[in-house]
């Protein structure tokens, strides 16, 4: 293949694109997807992996992260049972009512989805590589807008090498009245390289709550590379929640990019507490007035784990609202980011667009890099943003103290107090108390 | 009964209580008096065990035991309880979970069982109905957004969840209306009893014409400079802090 020239290549550089080639044949799609395949991987080959010098990416050195790519995982014989989905996400989480789809060592599992019930509720769902074989024009309309965000390495490699996930439509003015739980798996003592696409279109007034777990089956040195796109049409909506705690040792790639209508609204809420690098990449793009997002997450970060959430807003039509909250606590050497780009266009009159990150340093070691970036063209608009970083407050600690509470338990209570704010953003309170569970996990402190 | 004997603690490396001493029995009620930066409110933090002040001499013992050897949840286990003067407020931390956490962990450290939610929910009901505490203020974030009367509710809520044997008030007037000031005091009499002491902390006598002490102190430049029946308040009120070192005007 004919492949821009990149003057120099690292090892893991160079054996991404012997994975394409070595693979290519085998990829699930029809030949137009083929060629997609081939444009994203070239995109990759111009580009080759983002480091510090490239500016989206000035905290998150992922080709100094990569020394190797393992081969595809494509394991459809994985045994998962009921106690495999508790150890992976938790009893909470899994507790939740919901529909099951699951996705596990890179394949999509359709013996553990509810996708009979789905449908029977009106929802269209596909796995994304049967899907790929005949694509339908909601389908292809999605990949080629995804494929559109030109120098996202992360979506170009996705595009080139996904090999599963689901595809969902809902219907116009379709309520669905349970959540989806997307359930991402690994597998028990896999190294291998995962890449997912998850395409979800809402059309006209439809709206749903989609969860996507990521757990730990207990793989060694993963890569995943998730992206899922989200198209809302008019008037719909869409609550899109994620819990990562994957394996220790995995390098965890996530894109979320959605297209918010007139009058639609897309809500995202992210806990990350798991992964030795995270990169979460929240992308949303105002096409049509009056629309509303709210990007809110937690991240809990200890050893010398890295997460990175990176969020890029673009209003590009007027009167329109985004709000981001993001509370990190950072224990150890672990190293959290948070990078939030807001583009109001000179059209975009009347934005309204809010964002904040706040960091708990629990060691003297660990640390919190922000970038806030607002690139305003427009004159009538309400743009604001703030980044704060603090230790735990020893007033609050002693007045704890003076109550009874022994020390570690009212430092988890002020470090529960703290990033429970961002869990306030969470309209559905069973996903938001089953969320706060898996953060008193993370805080040794299990609430009764 | 609580011993204080030759106390003296720096905070900021200054000294501020220097060769205090006390005695309080169980089943009494003491008022502390003096003027602003006589010591009253660093002695009640140097007895909660708040590690800014340092104490250089002296001994404080409760029941026997070394007060000043325990962490400060140990105390509260201990049966020390402090009502500040300025209640914490914690966003995040619904007052209901704050209260049954603070119980809990009490009752634990004294070998006693924690309580089951229903029996939680009953007891607070109860108490916070004598405070006057509307049951839907306990599902806001502790003290966010409470007026100074209902922190100071709280506090007494607390005190009498908590069941301590050495209650430490420390400027509980302060920021009261006359309404507020009744039901305190209310709350605070309703918890006299032969096990347990009171150590009242105020600048103004108004309070114990409500919470009538069985001794007053006055402090002056971190000791005891007088100690006296309830008519000592009712003097002071008269006379002002003049002699004692400081005035009211002079204070920090």
């Amino acid at each position: 293949m004919d492949l821009p020239v990149q003057q120099f290549r690292t090892e893991a550089e160079q054996e991404l694109l012997d994975l394409f080639e070595r693979s290519v044949d085998a990829l699930p799609g029809d030949a137009s997807i083929a060629a997609m395949r081939k444009a994203a991987i070239r995109t990759y080959a111009g580009l080759g992996l983002p480091h510090r010098r490239v500016e989206a990416w000035k905290y998150t050195d992922l080709r100094g992260a990569l020394d190797n790519v393992p081969p595809l995982l494509a394991e459809l014989d994985v045994q998962v049972g009921e106690s495999e989905l508790e150890a992976a996400i938790g009893k909470a989480c899994l507790g939740l009512p919901a529909y099951r789809v699951v996705v596990a060592a890179g394949e999509f599992r359709g013996d553990l989805s509810d996708i009979g019930a789905l449908r029977d509720d009106g929802v269209e769902v596909v796995s994304l590589a049967q899907m790929l074989e005949s694509p339908a024009d909601w389908l292809t309309a999605s990949l080629e807008d995804a494929a559109g965000c030109g120098d996202d390495v992360v979506i170009a490699l996705n595009t080139a090498l996904m090999t599963a996930g689901v595809a969902l439509r809902l219907p116009e003015g379709l309520t669905l009245q349970k959540p989806i739980q997307l359930i991402h798996l690994d597998m028990i003592g896999a190294s291998g390289s995962i890449f997912t696409r998850n395409v979800v279109v809402a059309e006209k007034g439809a709206s749903a709550t989609l969860i996507e777990s990521f757990g730990t089956l207990g793989a060694k040195e993963l890569q995943r590379n998730a992206v899922t796109t989200v198209s809302l049409a008019e008037k719909s909506a869409i609550h899109h929640v994620k819990l990562q705690r994957e394996a220790i040792e995995t390098i965890h790639l996530n894109v979320w990019a959605a297209n918010v209508g007139t009058e639609a609204r897309y809500n995202a809420f992210q806990l990350s507490a798991g992964a030795a690098l995270s990169r979460n990449q929240v992308y949303v793009r105002f096409d049509g007035e009056d629309g509303a997002t709210d990007i809110s997450g937690a991240t809990l970060a200890r050893g010398r784990q890295h997460c990175d959430t990176t969020l890029v807003v673009e209003h590009n039509v007027p009167s329109c609202e985004s709000r981001e909250l993001f509370k990190l606590v950072l224990d150890d050497e672990a190293r959290g980011v948070f990078q939030g780009k807001i583009v109001v266009k000179q059209d975009a009159q009347k934005t309204d667009g809010k964002q904040m990150s706040q960091a708990l340093l629990l060691s003297e070691t660990a640390e919190f890099d922000s970038k806030p970036e607002l690139e305003i063209y427009a004159d009538d608009v309400v743009c604001g943003h703030g980044a704060t970083s603090g230790q735990i407050d020893e007033d609050l600690l002693f007045y704890l103290r003076a109550r009874g509470l022994p020390e570690d338990q009212a430092r988890a209570l002020l470090i529960q107090a703290f990033v429970g704010e961002a869990f306030e953003a969470l309209d559905d309170e069973a996903i938001g108390d089953a969320l706060t569970i898996v953060a008193a996990e993370w805080l040794g402190t299990p609430l009764e | 009964m609580l011993e204080i004997k030759n106390l003296h603690a720096k905070v900021d490396g200054r000294e501020i209580l220097n060769g205090l001493d006390l005695t309080l029995p169980a089943g009494e009620v003491h008022a502390i008096m003096g003027p602003n930066g006589s010591g009253k409110s660093t002695l009640s933090y140097v007895l909660a065990g708040n590690e800014d002040y340092e104490v250089t001499e002296g001994s404080i013992t409760w029941n026997g035991e070394d007060l000043l050897d325990m962490e400060p949840d140990e105390r509260a286990a201990a049966g020390v309880f402090l009502a500040f003067q300025y209640p914490m407020e914690i966003p995040g931390v619904a007052t209901m979970t704050f209260l049954r956490s603070a119980v809990n962990a009490v009752r634990k450290a004294r070998g006693e069982e924690e309580f089951s939610t229903p029996d939680f929910l009953r007891t607070v009901k109860e108490k916070a109905k004598q405070l006057q505490i509307d049951i839907e203020m306990l599902r806001r974030p502790l003290n966010v957004g409470f007026s100074g009367g209902e922190k100071k509710r709280n506090e007494i809520l607390q005190m009498s969840l908590l069941e301590p044997g050495l209650c430490i008030l420390d400027e509980t007037d302060s920021g009261l209306d006359i309404d507020a000031l009744r039901i305190v005091s209310d709350g605070v009499n309703a918890l006299r009893s032969p096990e347990r002491s009171m150590l009242v902390i105020t600048h103004y006598q108004r309070l114990l014409n409500y919470i009538v002490p069985d001794r007053v102190h006055v402090l002056s430049q971190g000791r005891v400079a007088r100690s006296g029946g309830p008519e000592l308040a009712l003097e002071l009120e008269k006379s002002g802090y003049a002699e004692y070192g400081q005035d009211e005007a002079s204070a920090a």
